[in-house]
């Protein structure tokens, strides 16, 4: 066992010191790096988007509770070290000189808010900063429109209940104000000592307990689990960030399924190298073991000194790529500091963990195979030299590997979905590649025929070498399909992000337009060069009954906090809008558009699907509304699909005109104006004084903002799996080329010229590589297909240009690096090759 | 020392059935050299191979040392390899990333033997390298590299020697280097040598001379004709 271990070692330490190893341990290090940099790097990421998610909920995770909660359960949260904050909050009238409105009336504690920030303005709708100060005791912040609504200035007071409010600041912002932009009561911010002296939190009102809490996620989990036995699904509600269903949680969400996505194929691209750098690595040996064992070494000590040594080389490659993946990745956050806050002050211990598994598991079962077909090269070698290895059964190797990679990718995201897709993928690419290897040797006995020139020689290689060398087609298409599916993937992705929020999108939004103020105002506005939207009709009508159920005016009661805007006031009131023309970005899923409506059949609804979904609606019930002291019944003959994520107004039940001709309506619309022109808002809506604006201009920020970051962050991780990528491309056209080394040596020896030779060896990787790259392209569709559709909930397309580019690319790079390749092998003279073929 | 009876070989190729080697039968004396000489591709390789142990025969006998090695198993055949057989090679066959030294080292380490460092380098002065011993070899030149590979084949001071065409890829300076080297150390360790060369001046040097004539075997020394038993085909 002693001389196995020395001899084992010495025969590592010299390898590596004559970089003999190079290959299989800049694989393992490549591996180890990319998987280390990338899951480290998305981590942090992640870390920091759901940080800045947070900060749209003011907390890690919320409490809803209709009632206020045992203090017990606060003191509970407080050993175990979170942070915690309460709000109460009711819809409560508020009273100014002369008018009236109702609001949405917010009153914390100091603690308030544990993530993110109160923002004010120095004026009505003005542009807010930050400030980490809260309302004095007596003191109200309110929301700009409120100065409109209730007519009144800085330093007024307002009265709501039975106390009476000085209005000390112009509330710009909180963070957990939600997406909605209609339908949402202007914000008053009180100090939650004052409530009590306002009696508007009696019996019979409605009234949300609020409870904030943050800290580390270990904590935040222990906490839930110890909460939840004791909550009820009828009064409370948790939250945390993940669930956050708003434009933010869901652009956030998209972006981690792409890290996670990339990690996987940066696994799968390490497990290709792994296994190209394997079989060479074997390869290589078929001489020192034919040795051994002639000298009298015995399988076992054969076996022991290779698995010795490829124990030393993982364990070198784990070091060299650990420090290295943490380099990269240190640098990538550096260089995007800028752009995103990423915090370093966390060690993630879970990448690291990952890495080394992932180099441990490709190592080992990687080089499974050929280490079992090195154990096996005769001793007769020494004389034959033609003798290979005995072993030779291709499938037990695809399947050892493709189980090996499949598992790894499962065990890495724990999503069977993602990983099953890039599996069958995988699967149909390789089954495809082997039936067009088989069919490009028939094609290259065709062309291969006639006078010996490079393509006769290119393919008369290709054709003898077609299924030996099938791994390296197999690796170089995997590793440019992959590359194809990251990239085609940040395309869409970032496309639909910018979709979005085009420029130009409206950043103000009119509520409360009369039928009269309609035509004034588009003058108006036209007159000041502002472009407005379309007008919607709107009437607020009651929803009672579907069919001949009534319904609970409560039956939503979590909607009151969602996000998505519309989505409030299903439960008591709904907005109600008649069109003919389907909005943009709504798709009819079920049941035919109002347009096909005839007079004399009972009026016809279209629903938003989800919200049909949740209420229990089929097509066919009769929705019942109260519209002031009317009733309408309509019959839903339509079921809608809406964006929510664009900034849009969305309403959740469209009517036909014809059914709304008695109602006078009010209308919203919606317009942009530029940064610049902002200070002339107030003169611009000077004559329409009961006109309401919405500013949702922060908004439209933050949600710009986060698109920004995220991008930005799923672009550095596209350009560190290119580079990964591109690297392991490298190594394997360097691997092939040793291959070739013989060859090329016996036809420089048969008087072949440099030319010929150079010529036939690009043209061969030309081809390899404009298959290689045609391959990938078709089977990226399929995979981009299955992703898109099955895990990003995008809408997948086909890219057909990259069905040009990739066999392009391919072929370019594929021949570009082979003739280099070729170029050093042609420059040694015939001895030094013949020298090193021995 | 060795033994053979009507050992032959046959392989199977894509073009049916091959008999490299018809039926022979030979001894080898202990201490005894013998030259096997025939055209390249007559089967000589192949002889060695199966009086080496390194290939199994198809039908026949050999023992080496009394050990019958139609018998053994492979892991049997490396063990008597290990003990007993030492071996020269046209092409070297040195172990690329150990050095000079190491690769004398070798065999006497697989064999369990003690100071294989010590005795590597006292057989490397021996052949005349003690300065190389940490070159690899590919920084050696072709005769060094057989020197090299001579030193390794007698450091388990083995009973029986075998060298398959050791000069055939030095020119003649070298190989004659490489020839007074052999002979000289096999007659010091009175080491029996099996030999194949196509080089008659070289066949001329051992005691007894075999002839390989499409897979058969003839005796062309006088001298020795009682120790050949030909075979009627
Ligand atoms: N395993 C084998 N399969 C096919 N042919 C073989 C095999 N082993 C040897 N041969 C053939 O047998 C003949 C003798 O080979 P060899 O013993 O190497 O000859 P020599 O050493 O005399 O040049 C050659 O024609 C060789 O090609
Ligand atoms: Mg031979």
């Amino acid at each position: 066992m002693n001389t196995t271990f020395s001899l084992a070692w010495r025969l590592f330490k010299h390898e590596a010191r004559r970089g003999e190893l190079t290959i299989i341990l800049f694989a393992i290090v490549l591996s180890v790096a990319a998987v280390l940099s990338l899951s480290l790097f998305s981590e942090r990421l992640q870390a920091a988007l759901t940080d800045r998610t947070a900060q749209f909920l003011a907390a890690d995770r919320t409490l809803y509770s209709d009632d206020p909660i045992d203090p017990a359960w606060l003191s509970k949260a407080e050993a175990m070290g979170l942070a915690h904050a309460h709000q109460v909050s009711t819809r409560s009238m508020a009273f100014g000189e002369q008018q009236m409105s109702l609001t949405d009336l917010r009153a914390v504690n100091l603690d308030y808010p544990l993530k993110g920030a109160v923002k004010v303005a120095p004026e009505p709708f003005a542009t807010a900063s930050e400030t980490s100060e809260l309302p004095q005791i007596g003191e109200a912040w309110i929301d700009s429109r409120l100065f409109q609504l209730l007519d009144v200035r800085l330093g007024d007071s307002i009265e709501i209940g039975d106390a009476n409010f000085s209005v000390a600041r112009v509330l710009g912002e909180i963070p957990d104000a939600g997406f909605s932009v209609f339908a949402t009561d202007p914000i008053v911010l009180i100090r939650q000592e004052d409530v009590e002296a306002t009696n508007v939190i009696g019996p019979g009102s409605r009234v949300n307990f609020k409870y904030y809490f943050a800290g580390d996620s270990s904590a935040l989990n222990a906490y839930y689990d110890w909460l939840e036995p004791q909550l009820d699904d009828e009064i409370h509600n948790w939250r945390s960030v993940e669930d956050d269903d708003s434009p933010i949680g869901r652009s956030v969400g998209r972006a981690e399924q792409y890290f996670l996505l990339a990690s996987l194929l940066a696994i799968i691209l390490a497990a290709v190298s792994i296994a190209v750098a394997a079989q060479r690595y074997s390869q290589r040996h078929y001489d020192p073991v034919a040795i051994m064992k002639t000298l009298g070494a015995s399988r076992q000590m054969v076996q022991r000194i290779y698995l010795l040594q490829i124990t030393f080389i993982t364990l070198l490659g784990i070091v060299i790529g650990a420090a290295l993946g943490v380099a990269i990745q240190q640098v990538v956050v550096w260089a995007i500091a800028d752009q995103v806050d990423v915090s370093m002050d966390m060690w993630h211990w879970r990448p690291l963990i990952i890495a080394v598994f992932t180099g441990t598991v490709c190592a080992v079962l990687f080089s499974l195979y050929p280490l079992l077909k090195l154990f096996t090269v005769p001793p007769l070698r020494v004389l034959r030299r033609d003798l290979g290895a005995g072993l030779s059964s291709r499938m037990i190797q695809f399947l050892a590997a493709g189980s090996a990679i499949f598992l790894l990718m499962w065990a890495y995201s724990q999503n069977l979905k993602i990983s099953a897709i890039l599996f069958v993928s995988g699967i149909v690419l390789v089954a495809s590649l082997l039936v067009v290897t088989h069919g490009l040797i028939a094609l290259g006995r065709k062309l291969g025929q006639g006078r010996m020139g490079p393509w006769q020689l290119a393919w008369a290689r290709i054709r003898r070498r077609a299924l030996d060398n099938s791994v390296q087609l197999i690796s170089f298409s995997v590793t440019i399909m992959l590359l194809l599916v990251v990239l085609v993937m940040r395309n869409d992705m970032i496309k639909q992000w910018r979709d979005q929020l085009p420029e130009g999108t409206p950043n103000y939004f009119l509520i409360n337009i009369t039928e009269t103020q309609k035509p004034q105002l588009q003058q108006h506005f036209a007159k000041n060069d502002v472009e407005s939207d379309k007008f919607y009709p709107v009437v607020r009508g009651r929803f009672v009954a579907i069919n001949d159920e009534r319904i609970r005016t409560n039956v939503t009661k979590e909607d009151e906090e969602d996000s998505n805007e519309g989505r409030q006031g299903l439960g008591r009131e709904a907005n109600l809008t008649w069109s003919l023309e389907l909005q943009d970005q709504n798709v009819v899923v079920e049941g035919e558009w109002l347009t096909a409506w005839q007079p004399g059949q009972p009026y016809p609804v279209s629903v938003e699907k989800e919200a049909a979904q949740r209420m229990d609606i089929k097509l066919g019930d009769v929705l019942t509304f109260n519209i002031g002291s009317e009733v309408v019944s309509t019959t839903v003959t339509s079921l809608r699909d809406v964006n929510w994520q664009t900034m849009q107004p969305n309403f959740f039940f469209v009517l036909h005109p014809e059914a709304m001709k008695a109602f006078s309506p009010t209308y919203i619309t919606s317009f942009h104006l530029a940064e610049e022109r902002k200070p002339e808002i107030t003169a611009l809506m000077q004559p329409f004084a009961s006109v309401t604006l919405f500013d949702v201009d922060a908004r439209i920020n933050q949600l710009r903002d986060v698109v920004e970051q995220v991008s930005m962050a799923v672009e550095f991780i596209l350009v560190l799996v290119l580079a990964a990528g591109s690297l392991v491309l490298i190594a394997q056209v360097q691997a092939s080329m040793d291959e070739r080394q013989q060859e090329l040596a016996i036809l420089r020896t048969l008087g072949a010229k440099g030319t010929l030779i150079r010529l036939s060896v690009i043209y061969e990787f030309l081809i390899v590589g404009i298959v290689a790259g045609l391959m990938a392209a078709l089977t990226n569709e399929l995979s981009l297909y299955l992703l898109q559709s099955q895990v990003f909930q995008m809408n997948g397309s086909l890219h057909p240009e990259y069905w040009l580019i990739a066999p392009a690319v391919g072929a370019v790079i594929v021949g570009v690096l082979g003739a280099l390749g070729c170029w050093r092998l042609l420059k040694l003279n015939t001895s030094q090759l013949l020298r090193q073929m021995v | 020392m060795i033994k053979t009876k009507n050992i032959t070989k046959r392989v199977t190729t894509s073009e049916g059935e091959l008999q490299i080697l018809q039926p022979i039968s030979f001894d080898v004396k202990a201490g005894e050299s013998v030259a096997i000489v025939g055209a390249s591709g007559s089967g000589k390789s192949t002889l060695l191979s199966l009086l080496a142990g390194l290939d199994q025969v198809s039908d026949g006998e050999i023992f080496l040392d009394g050990a019958g090695l139609h018998d053994m198993d492979e892991e049997q055949r490396a063990r008597l390899r290990g003990d007993k057989v030492g071996f020269i090679f046209q092409s070297f066959m040195l172990v690329q990333s150990l050095t000079a030294l190491e690769n004398i080292m070798l065999p006497a380490e697989i064999a369990g033997m003690d100071n294989p460092q010590k005795r590597a380098q006292d057989i490397l002065d021996m052949v005349g390298l003690a300065h190389r011993g940490q070159h690899y070899p590919n920084q050696l030149s072709g005769g060094e590299q057989q020197r090299v590979a001579i030193a390794r084949a007698f450091i388990t001071n083995p009973q029986i020697l075998f060298a398959d065409e050791p000069t055939g890829n030095l020119d003649a300076k070298n190989s004659e280097k490489i020839e007074d080297l052999l002979f000289k150390l096999n007659q010091e360790s009175n080491t029996t040598l099996v030999l194949v060369t196509h080089d008659n001046e070289l066949a001329q040097r051992c005691q007894r001379q075999l002839q390989m004539h499409a897979g058969e075997l003839t005796e062309i020394t006088e001298n020795a004709t009682d120790t050949m038993h030909k075979q009627a085909v």
